[in-house]
């Protein structure tokens, strides 16, 4: 018997309407097999999706699913998190989602270190609004908005996630599955924010007008401006600048998680709070 | 389909959800699948089961498969070949044919 995703999916959503070939199929089932690694039951995970091609994960998986509107996906996630702290919450945006409109909601959630499993599908372009340019595409590369080429700088999920203090950092491609697994597994035990940048290929919209027409010819370019963090390390600074390391970038095991530090900050209250006698209370009257 | 082993067969497809984007034949180490003509799919092409008895049941083509459409025995439904150099040999052909079988 073959793996089974079938119990985890919404069978009469199939088949996806992804493109062919496209990343967030191989994605989702990373998820899914590492959501049944951790032991998690089907009821007690809520996947959170805003927006965009990416915004399609939630309604294909049987779990709680939230479809949420474009960039506030960490907001909700937020919310439902502080309102039910035992449940396990994964957040699902693009790269649009999180960086550009939703940008500061994800700086916030970083900083905050909410137990989110933040999962930003990185496809360095705007997929379901016919390639306009977003904040992670690269320099040089056709868009409907940049027709010469685009000349924005690219932004790194990876380090924005750092730097605004999320506890466990990690970027992985969809070329190796089982790598994939392995990091989402780690991130998702993990109690904190965890920030995943997965980088996905989007042949139809950013590989057609530059040179990448098909899937495999997509990956081949994300292989190429990716290499694990060892190897990274060991680059020369030229080369650092175009390429991006793959692995866990950060794991803060000590930081303090936010409903945690709220229940601490729930107890100090209910200690205040007088407690009125039946007899004071009649006097009062 | 379903996801139980039909007998003797070390993978099979569900050939309702494929979209023949390649990446199933490209990750096999031991090409046993290649693309297929096929007018009535969404590309034109389809997934075909070329050479079972060369399959070293690695599951990269289920790993990698983005529609949840091709599926792999387990060891102890189906007995795996070793990958060998004619299996190597078949695999850079077909993809130095365009993921389509040598000749087609």
């Amino acid at each position: 018997m073959a793996y089974n995703y079938d119990k985890f999916l919404r069978l009469e959503k199939m088949p996806t309407l992804w493109c062919w070939g496209c990343g967030d199929g191989v994605i989702l089932k990373a998820v899914i097999r590492a959501i049944e690694k951790c032991g998690w039951k089907q009821d007690d995970v809520v996947v959170v999706s805003g927006i965009g091609c990416s915004g399609r994960f939630s309604s294909y998986v049987d779990f709680n699913t939230v479809h949420t509107t474009h960039g506030r996906t960490v907001a909700f996630a937020t919310g439902i998190k502080m309102a039910n702290p035992d449940k396990h919450v994964i957040c699902v945006a693009g790269d649009g989602d999180a960086l550009a409109i939703g940008g500061n909601h994800t700086i916030h959630a970083c900083r905050r270190n909410i137990d989110i499993n933040f999962i930003m599908i990185n496809n360095f372009i705007y997929g379901l609004t016919n390639s306009q340019t977003s904040p992670t595409t690269p320099q040089g590369m056709w868009t409907v908005s940049q027709k010469a080429g685009n000349i924005d700088p690219t932004f790194d999920g990876c380090n924005l996630a750092i730097a605004s203090g999320a506890s466990f950092v990690g970027r992985e491609t969809m070329l190796d599955p089982r790598k994939l697994e392995k990091l989402l597994v780690k991130g998702f035990q993990h109690r904190g924010f965890s920030f995943f940048d997965i980088m996905s290929n989007c042949h139809v919209n950013l590989g057609r007008k530059n040179k990448m027409l098909s899937a495999m010819e997509n990956l081949d370019w994300i292989d190429k401006i990716t290499a694990p963090i060892n190897r990274y390390e060991k680059l020369s600074d030229e080369e650092k600048l175009n390429t991006f390391p793959t692995g866990v970038l950060k794991h803060d095991e000590k930081a303090r998680e936010y409903c945690d530090m709220y229940e601490d900050i729930k107890a100090v209250h209910q200690k205040k709070r007088k407690v009125i006698s039946q007899d004071d209370f009649e006097k009062k009257i | 389909m379903s996801v139980v082993a039909p007998e003797n067969t070390p993978v099979w497809v569900d050939e309702s959800r494929c979209k023949a984007c390649d990446i199933c034949v490209s990750v096999c180490p031991a090409g046993v699948l290649a693309m297929e003509l096929e007018p009535s799919s969404t590309l034109g092409a389809m997934v075909r089961i070329k050479h079972p008895e060369s399959c070293t049941g690695c599951i990269n083509c289920e790993l990698n498969c983005p529609d949840f459409a091709i599926f792999v025995a387990e060891k102890n439904e189906y007995k795996f070949a070793k990958l060998n150099d004619d299996a190597k040999a078949r695999q850079e052909a077909i993809i130095a044919n365009k993921y389509r079988y040598p000749g087609n």
